[in-house]
């Protein structure tokens, strides 16, 4: 009987070590997105995000390392690698090692590609886009004209019935310029907008950043473009740090306080050295 | 008045020499002073690590003994002032003791705050740098205005004594004779010096009164004007002057037994000062509690968010069986002893007093350390030493030894001086047999 019950513990203890010594860890999927930014036509870089669907939710994936890659007609040239942020994003300039292929053609293709690893699957993702820019332009009624030109053979031709977004820069976001928020370009490729912000608040001399974007584009991606335009209200800034107030440095006291608090020192003083000279005027009486 | 009447009094109220408890008691009070020392030659040397005190809880034990110490001295301005312009009489024999106990403990208020400090050789910069709109500098102007006008309320109903003293030099020993002369051997009893100290005197009565709520008021002003749950409040000024009368009236309600029985004074403390002042201290008792009750029950009506935790922390968390502590013993019991005329018999309100004392130490604690513990901002990644405060035995041996030392002062001065006034003690007993005639 004792025997048996060896046995059947051991076998037991078997069981429950072979199932954590022996479990194969379950990996997720990695889902990753590519996206292509031209930021005022100076700056272009591809946005890459990782997520991964965990208890039946998209969750962004940190600290993933991501190679980006660029087209060439035969091949993939490697752009560089980045890493996730919280967010699960990842940025990668497309840089000037690569500026012959992307001279190249008017179109260009890339794609994003991450490799296997204890927690996830390799996973890769590609984007083809179309070279765009916007070009914006303001006239004397304080209207702005913003162009959305593509590259077709060497040549930037208008596109049009794309949707335009006109605003103005404010701190945290952007303010559209008047009530309409979108344009639809014509067949030059032009959209029209009234400033109608007269009122607005500006930088310390009274600027404010124009700003035309296509968002999302399934063919040109995020496009911006950016104009300092003297529309703004100087701001009227008045520092209160030199001002006497209960808060500010010493020797800014409020008159007040001041007026006050030296009143009554002075006061409460008088009466203790006039008393200290009553005391050498009982010492003249005693001598 | 008969002159071995008149003598008898002298002879009475003469200082005496220590006895054997005298000199134990002395020495008790040299060994905490001498802890307390060492303790701080090793807060100056290794820093302010040896404390308990940390980030948030920056101001333990000393500001507690500080504000303590500060509220103990109002009542000279209290026994002094308000009662001799009151016109009462009965207070004359309490009068030196109240003043005593308000120079030693507006002095040690004064190092406490020195102490306080992680380096005190920078002390002189809050005089070269210090703002005008900061309370802290209201505080040491206040404090330094207080110190001067209580030694001069001291000094001048001292001086006719000093000359009673001077004639006896023969009963006194050198040292003490030189100090006799050196204060007072220019007075002559003359009626002009007469005039000049009772204006004075008059004066200082009523100079004390303002200074005196200024200093506590703005003391508690460097907790109101701070935006923290439990200093955040309006009523500040008047719940620590309120609570500063209490704490002094019960320590001298206490001085006075102590040198009742150990200078045998039963014919000048009679038992009706200590009736008197018993119900002195029952009024006073009642308005702090009135005070606390406004302190604490409207913002525990409301219980905001913020207060929350602080409130919680005393009615029932954490700091629950002191703040309890401290309400009964400061406030309700000796209230409840105090009402009876059994109780404001000597003893009976001697104990009062202790309680009253001993609780309203805690109270200040309870004043300056929960709130420090309760910041509106959550605290985070911080050592868990620095989420709670108990003081090292270093604060606990300063704290104590500072006690000690304002004992040490009022036990010398009663060594050196007589207690209570010979000469206005002389004055009101020829009135009184005057005005039976």
């Amino acid at each position: 009987m004792k025997k048996f019950k060896i046995i059947l513990l051991s076998a037991l203890c078997l069981l429950l070590v072979t199932q954590y010594l022996f479990a194969q860890p379950i990996k997720n999927d990695l889902l990753l997105s590519l996206a292509y930014f031209n930021n005022n036509n100076q700056t272009q870089y591809l946005k890459a995000t990782a997520k991964s669907k965990v208890n039946g939710k998209f969750q962004q994936v940190a600290n993933v390392s991501i190679a980006f890659y660029i087209d060439d007609a035969s091949s993939k040239v490697l752009l560089g690698k980045a890493t996730t942020d919280h967010s699960g994003n990842a940025i990668m300039q497309i840089k000037s090692v690569a500026s012959e292929i992307w001279k190249s053609s008017a179109t260009q293709n890339f794609s994003v590609s991450t490799q296997e690893d204890k927690l996830y699957n390799a996973s890769e993702a590609n984007l083809a886009i179309v070279k765009a820019k916007i070009s914006l332009d303001t006239l004397e009624d304080k209207s702005i004209v913003a162009t959305l030109l593509e590259l077709k053979d060497s040549n930037w031709l208008p596109i049009k019935e794309v949707d335009i977004r006109v605003a103005v820069k404010r701190m945290l976001g952007e303010l559209n310029v008047a009530e309409t928020a979108t344009y639809t370009s014509d067949s030059l490729g032009m959209v029209t907008a009234e400033f109608t912000r007269d009122s607005l608040p500006g930088d310390s001399k009274g600027n404010l950043i124009l700003i035309a974007k296509l968002d999302e584009h399934e063919l040109y991606g995020n496009l911006t473009a950016e104009m300092i335009v003297p529309w703004g209200i100087k701001p009227l800034v008045h520092s209160t740090f030199n001002d006497r107030s209960l808060f500010a440095r010493k020797g800014l006291t409020p008159i007040w306080l001041e007026l006050l608090a030296y009143s009554i020192i002075l006061i409460v003083w008088s009466i203790i050295i006039y008393l200290i000279f009553q005391i050498k005027k009982i010492i003249k009486l005693g001598v | 008045m008969e002159i071995s009447a008149k003598n008898k009094i002298i002879q009475d109220l003469l200082p005496q020499k220590f006895g054997k408890p005298g000199k134990i008691w002395v020495s008790v009070l040299l060994l905490f002073c001498a802890v307390g020392m060492y303790a701080y030659y090793r807060q100056l040397t290794k820093g302010l690590v040896v404390t308990g005190l940390r980030d948030y809880v920056s101001w333990g034990i000393y500001i507690s003994n500080f504000v303590f110490f500060v509220a103990i001295s109002l009542v000279g301005s209290l026994i002094t002032a308000v009662l001799r312009l009151s016109d009462v009489h009965w207070s004359t024999p309490l009068t030196r003791i109240a003043e005593i106990i308000a120079v030693s403990a507006i002095t040690f208020a004064s190092l406490i705050i020195i102490v306080d400090m992680g380096r005190p050789e920078r002390f002189y910069n809050l005089f070269i740098h210090g703002r005008l709109q900061s309370p802290i500098m209201w505080d040491v102007i206040v404090i330094t205005t207080y110190f001067f006008v209580s030694i001069l309320l001291l000094y001048f109903p001292l001086l006719p004594d000093l000359a009673i003293l001077i004639k006896l030099k023969g009963k006194t020993t050198t040292w003490l004779d030189r100090i006799y002369h050196f204060l007072g051997s220019f007075w002559k009893n003359t009626t002009e010096q007469i005039n000049i100290s009772n204006k004075a005197v008059n004066i200082l009565s009523i100079t004390i009164i303002p200074v005196a709520f200024a200093i506590h008021t703005v003391t508690s002003w460097l907790f109101a004007t701070t935006y923290r749950p439990g200093w955040d409040s309006t009523n500040f000024g008047a719940y620590f002057i309120s609570g500063a009368f209490l704490v002094g009236a019960g320590g001298v309600i206490v001085a006075m037994y102590v040198f009742r029985k150990s200078y045998k004074l039963e014919k000048y403390i009679t038992d009706s000062h200590f009736d008197k002042m018993g119900k002195v201290l029952v009024l006073l008792a009642l308005l702090y509690l009135y005070f606390n009750v406004n302190e604490f029950l409207v913002p525990a009506f409301k219980m905001k968010k913020s207060e929350e935790e602080h409130l919680l922390g005393l009615f029932t968390g954490e700091f629950s069986v002191l703040f309890w502590f401290a309400i009964t013993t400061a406030m309700i019991i000796p209230i409840i002893i105090l009402l009876f005329k059994g109780g404001r018999k000597p003893l009976p309100a001697f104990i009062a007093g202790v309680l009253v004392v001993i609780g309203s130490w805690f109270k200040r604690y309870l004043i300056v350390t929960p709130t420090l513990l309760h910041p509106f901002l959550p605290m985070r990644d911080v050592p868990a030493n620095y989420r709670h405060y108990f003081p090292s035995w270093e604060e606990w041996a300063i704290a104590m030894g500072s006690l000690a030392g304002a004992m040490l002062v009022i036990t010398f001065f009663a060594r050196i001086f007589p207690i209570i006034p010979i000469q206005e003690t002389i004055t009101e007993t020829e009135e009184l047999a005057h005005e039976k005639v």
